[in-house]
């Protein structure tokens, strides 16, 4: 018996003794080992996943609600909730039938008007979604197990967009729960998932606790990411927030909690040799790193001038900042697609590739007739991606003979400045810094960021006529072949008009305590088939 | 003092001149000016070489072998102090000797900005709620609310509205150490008031400003001082947390706080990027806790009971 | 003085109301508001305006201001933008912790600090007291967070006395809550106890060298009872005093402790609110922050007036 546990006992048989009992005992060994602690990459702030898009909320819902279709680990969507589709020859009505014995955590069954609410619902907020209701005609429940949706136009990748994994997803809610406006919460939290939520023991901001539903009927098949059976091998799954990485990684080593989502990389090799942990890749779709310049207004208005900085861009200080030693956690990445997917290309990559030329930058630079005016970076310092990259960046800005307005400040100032169309002296900004998912950048379908649509476009507002045209192209594409000729054009157009600066892939670990077993890579911690020993 | 043996006056008759005594005790040597004052008071003069030392170190920083502290190398993070790097580097490669010494700029900046500022919107607040009797309640409540602010939230807004600085910081710990300084102030005048002497020029009619000026001031000027000291040590330490949460100077300016708050992460693996600045801190504070517990001794030992 | 105790709550309310606007000017002058974090990275300008509306945020400063002082005369702290909890649990749920850890702070404090001045100053001069002084200084030297991962990487990881992070309440058993908590009350309580060590020395020794304390030897007291009974009673005005003043020290010293050690504790909430604009949930604990400290001060006023007859209001 180790010392803790010697102390625990005189102290808890001390404390018995004095409290005359009233104290509750410990867990008992079975009940632990039902009982699997998680550290979430975030704070779990709020719980409604289509009007609240983060990725630590979607990961919590993927648990609570159920999907139509899910992704796979080939990225293919395949049925989950849906039994069967049909869609007519002109591709204009697409027929769905729910499989049996899916039930909501109130004991009602799941029937076909509350997944047309819910769908009604997150097609508003969902960019695929608002472009599959910009064609519609009608969203019907033909009956209790069967609805449709009756387009305009074809859609080809309506299965890919009810069963994608980056947020929104489409989750199915009780029609009372659905027919909340989409830029408004939900109250309840009744899901169709395997785990129900234990709203009576959130503590927002320290604590989530998710109980196995035990009347979820999971599909026959192997699970594989979104797509399978569900099966839940533990009662209860505790998400506690632990904001400092060091007190985590203490916290793994000591068996207080059983997974911690993404370990720093820098403490990754102390976990390594702890005989009880395991590490692994989280999620080979990985990151992609970026900063967006402000197209509106000079000095990066002028394409040179982007260029110039791409022409002195290092992928490697970038990467490495973010990553420190660990090659097997970066990539270099001369384009905008996730490496080791179907789509990926670095067709135009040149300026991102070879040794860096500060001298050529420099020419650049001048040629756009700069004048050393302020450029103005916006870095939020309270996200270790975004402030690591923001060190980079203005050390790269002075190498190349910019004047950097280095503005430290923090996140929610971030986002709502980067929506500033105003000049920088008056406001605005010229480049700030994020990051993607690298499951969002495996194509066109749901990249706002590649776009180039001006005023439309996201933040930086770029214009590209041809990447416009490409993301047509794509999405009018019949076969594989005509999308991967789509995406390359794409691809260089993009590098060319410096839609954006992609700073570099990278990937992060996932460790977990070696009784734990189940846990499989993918673009989010799945919970189903995870068990653990005591 | 030895009494001349050599009659020059008649001794009258039936009196006996004291013979000459040795001295019992040595001869007390009367150290006058700023030096004497040092030599009575050697935890004074510590603390003060200390402080001293470390300003220097800031001021003469770029000549004491460092490089530019704001120079990345991510190829070459976390290395662990050697001949190239004293210190070691940090998670982006920058050099920690280089990054510690500027950071005492800024550390030392802070603390003795703050010190004063706080020091002086303390002294004046604190004199006319302890001595203008209707004023005290309505500044005294101000002073409450104004502490139930928390800094945090204070130093976030600053930093939202306009950026990251170390302006903002020091009017963020400023606002947050005023009550302090006034309460302090405002209970020593309250028990000066009561003396004799200030009811005496009040009955001599003597007019308010005066009367602050000649009888309280003085009086607050020695614990305010050494007050001053000791929010100049703590300031450095908010400072520090403060970059803990993201809301201190910006890491194009390196201080004490911002290289440990970066480095926090890693300390198990890469302990030094913490030990140095924490080691600097540390020492730094330390001579301040000393100048000012030397102060106070010096001043008016009595103190030592209020503060 | 019944009198002055009365106008002294009375003269709360104008305060919390000054500081409650404020704090809420702060607010809507500061920029970056939640909208754009709730919307996401895919939103709209539109879906962001749409939001913003149904939040209510569009609306005139006065409008806003007015309709949630107009809540708080009915008892309605609001609703959190976020959690869409009501405010007044979310605080309440995090009371627990944030007071246990400081209680704890508190009697460990005074456990350790009360007796190290004492003795400090029964052996002034020698190498007791300069040692005991020289731990005092350096207690405050280190930032609160230094400490704390210190501590726990040697209690916890390597000697696997305690746990390293987390809370368990008081209803769950004694021993849980107390080994939980005392790794953060010694963190946090470093400052404190310095702060103390040093003021009980201090007033120690003016005390012990009063014509009382030399009748009390003459009698043949012993000197533990000289000490602690008849000393220290004397002496423990300007601890009372500073006990507190220091009550604001670790309000804020409890951010850091409570964001190393996991506890889900106010100060926590009030980061993680400022940070993501969450406006309900900052001004709730704005004013209960304000009226806290309110309250405590004039406790330390009344003190005053009891220990030092001198003072009059």
């Amino acid at each position: 018996m180790d010392r803790r546990t010697l102390l625990k006992a005189i102290a808890g048989a001390g404390s018995l003794a004095a409290t005359g009992g009233l104290s509750m005992p410990a867990l008992s060994q079975g009940a632990a080992a039902r009982t699997l602690r998680f550290v979430p990459q975030a704070n779990l702030a709020n719980f409604d996943p289509v009007w609240g898009t983060q990725y630590v909320v979607r990961n919590a819902a993927a648990m609570v609600w159920d999907t139509l279709y899910g992704l796979d680990a080939t990225l293919q969507p395949q049925r989950q909730m849906v039994e069967s589709e049909e869609v007519t020859d002109d591709g204009l009505t697409w027929t769905f039938r729910l499989r049996p014995g899916l039930k909501f955590h109130d004991g009602e069954p799941v029937l076909a008007k509350d997944v047309v609410a819910s769908l009604a619902r997150w097609s508003v907020r969902d960019p695929m979604g608002q472009m599959i209701k910009a064609i519609q005609n009608e969203l019907t429940a033909v009956d209790d197990k069967t609805f449709k949706w009756v387009l305009k136009q074809p859609y080809p990748k309506m299965m890919l967009a009810l069963g994608k994994n980056s947020t929104p997803c489409a989750f199915i809610m009780p029609e009372r729960m659905a027919q909340t406006d989409p830029f408004k919460q939900i109250t309840e939290y009744v899901g169709s998932g395997p785990m129900k939520f234990a709203k009576g023991e959130w503590v927002p901001g320290a604590k989530a606790v998710f109980e196995k539903f035990s009347d979820y009927v999971p599909r026959q098949e192997k699970a594989s990411w979104l797509a399978g059976g569900k099966q839940m091998l533990i009662d209860r799954v505790e998400w506690v927030v632990i904001p400092d990485p060091a007190t985590a990684a203490a916290a793994l080593q000591n068996g207080e909690i059983d997974w911690w989502e993404n370990p720093i990389p820098d403490l990754v090799p102390v976990l390594r040799k702890n005989r009880n942990i395991s590490v692994d890749i989280a999620d080979p779709l990985g990151n992609i790193g970026a900063f967006r310049m402000n197209h509106l207004h000079p000095p990066f208005n002028d394409v040179k001038a982007r260029r110039a900085v791409l022409t002195a861009l290092s992928q490697e200080d970038y990467m490495r900042a973010l990553v420190g030693d660990d090659n097997a956690l970066w990539k270099p990445l001369p384009g905008f697609f996730t490496p080791d997917t179907p789509l990926y290309t670095e067709e135009g990559g040149e300026i991102l590739k070879g040794k860096r030329d500060v001298a050529a930058a420099k020419k650049l630079l001048a040629e756009s007739g700069y004048t050393n005016q302020p450029v103005t970076c916006v870095v939020a310092q309270d996200q270790p991606i975004t402030k690591a990259q923001g060190d980079v960046t203005a050390d790269l800005l002075k190498k190349i003979g910019m004047n950097v307005d280095f503005v430290a400040t923090d996140w929610g100032t971030v986002g709502s400045r980067r929506a500033q169309k105003t000049p920088p002296g008056q406001g605005g900004w010229q480049m700030f810094h994020t990051w993607h998912a690298g499951a969002d950048c495996i194509s066109p379908a749901a990249y706002n960021a590649i776009r180039g649509n001006g005023d439309k476009a996201w933040f930086g507002w770029p214009t590209s006529e041809t990447v416009e045209k490409e993301v047509t192209a794509w999405f009018d594409a019949k076969n594989i072949d005509e999308e991967k000729a789509a995406v390359k054009r794409l691809n260089k157009a993009a590098l060319e008009d410096v839609i954006y600066a992609p700073t570099g892939f990278f990937l992060s670990y996932t460790a977990w305590r070696k009784n734990v077993s189940g846990v499989t890579k993918g673009p989010l911690p799945f919970f189903w088939g995870v068990s653990k020993t005591a | 003092m030895t009494v001349s043996t050599t009659n020059t006056v008649p001794v009258p008759p039936g009196l006996v001149i004291a013979p000459q005594l040795p001295d019992l005790l040595a001869a007390v040597e009367i150290r006058r000016g700023v030096l004497g004052f040092l030599r009575n008071h050697p935890v004074v003069a510590i603390g003060g070489a200390l402080l001293l030392c470390l300003v220097l170190i800031g001021i003469f920083a770029p000549y004491l072998g460092t490089v530019d502290p704001t120079a990345l190398a991510p190829a070459k993070r976390t290395r662990a102090p050697s001949a190239d790097f004293w210190f070691g580097t940090d998670a982006l490669g920058r050099d920690i000797y280089s990054r510690v010494l500027y950071g005492a700029r800024v550390s030392l900046t802070v603390g003795l900005s703050v010190a004063l500022l706080a020091s002086l919107a303390g002294l004046a607040i604190g004199l006319v709620a302890g001595f203008v009797r209707w004023a005290d309640g309505i500044l005294m409540r101000f002073m409450d609310g104004l502490m139930s602010i928390p800094p945090i939230l204070l130093a976030v807004a600053l930093m939202a509205l306009t950026r990251g600085s170390v302006g903002n910081v020091i009017l963020a710990i400023t606002v947050a150490e005023v009550p302090r300084v006034t309460r302090l102030v405002r209970s020593v005048v309250l028990s000066l008031r009561e003396q004799p002497y200030v009811d005496a020029a009040i009955a001599s009619g003597t007019r308010t400003p005066m009367i602050i000026l000649r009888h309280i001031l003085p009086n607050t000027l020695a614990p305010m001082l050494v007050q001053a000291t000791y929010i100049c040590a703590s300031a450095m330490i908010v400072e520090s947390i403060l970059s803990f949460i993201g809301a201190g100077t910006p890491p194009t300016i390196p201080s004490w706080g911002n290289i440990m708050a970066e480095g926090r992460a890693l300390w198990q693996v890469k302990p030094y990027i913490v030990f140095f600045p924490a080691v600097f801190l540390s020492v730094t504070v330390l001579a301040v806790n000393l100048l000012g517990d030397g102060l106070r001794d010096a001043l008016d030992p009595r103190m030592a009971k209020s503060l | 003085m019944v009198s002055y105790i009365f106008r002294r709550i009375l003269s709360t309310m104008p305060v919390m109301a000054i500081v409650a606007l404020f704090v809420f000017s702060l607010l809507y002058i500061a920029p970056g508001d939640p909208a754009a974090v709730i919307a996401g990275d895919q939103a709209s300008p539109a879906d962001v305006e749409r939001i913003r509306q149904a939040l209510g945020l569009d609306r005139p400063f006065l409008v806003q201001f007015g309709d949630w002082v107009w809540r708080i005369l009915h008892g309605d702290l609001g609703t959190s933008i976020f959690t869409n909890l009501p405010v007044s649990s979310l605080i309440a749920q995090r009371l627990e912790p944030t007071l246990s850890l400081m209680a704890i702070t508190l009697v460990l404090t005074i456990l350790v600090a009360v007796p190290l001045g004492v003795v400090a100053a029964w052996k002034a001069g020698s190498l007791v007291d300069r040692t005991i002084m020289a731990f005092a200084v350096f207690g405050f030297s280190l930032p609160v967070f230094v400490v704390g991962y210190i501590l726990a990487y040697l209690f916890a990881l390597q000697f696997d006395w305690l746990p390293v992070q987390g809370y368990t309440p008081l209803a769950e058993g004694l021993w849980p809550w107390l080994e939980h908590l005392i790794l953060p009350a010694l963190a946090l309580g470093c400052v404190y106890i310095a702060l103390i060590a040093r003021i009980t020395r201090a007033a120690m020794l003016e005390v012990l060298q009063q014509d009382y304390v030399r009748t009390a030897r003459a009698k043949g007291l012993g000197q533990g009872s000289i000490l602690f009974v008849h000393a220290l009673k004397n002496a423990a005005v300007p601890i009372v005093t500073v006990i507190g003043i220091g009550i604001a020290l670790l309000i804020g010293g409890a951010v850091v402790t409570e964001s190393v050690f996991a506890i889900p504790g106010l100060g926590r909430l009030t980061i993680d609110a400022i940070l993501r604009r969450d406006y309900p949930v900052i001004q709730g604990i704005v004013l209960l922050f304000s009226f806290l400290y309110v309250l405590v001060n004039l406790m330390v006023d009344v003190t005053y007036t009891l220990v030092d007859p001198r003072i009059r209001y």
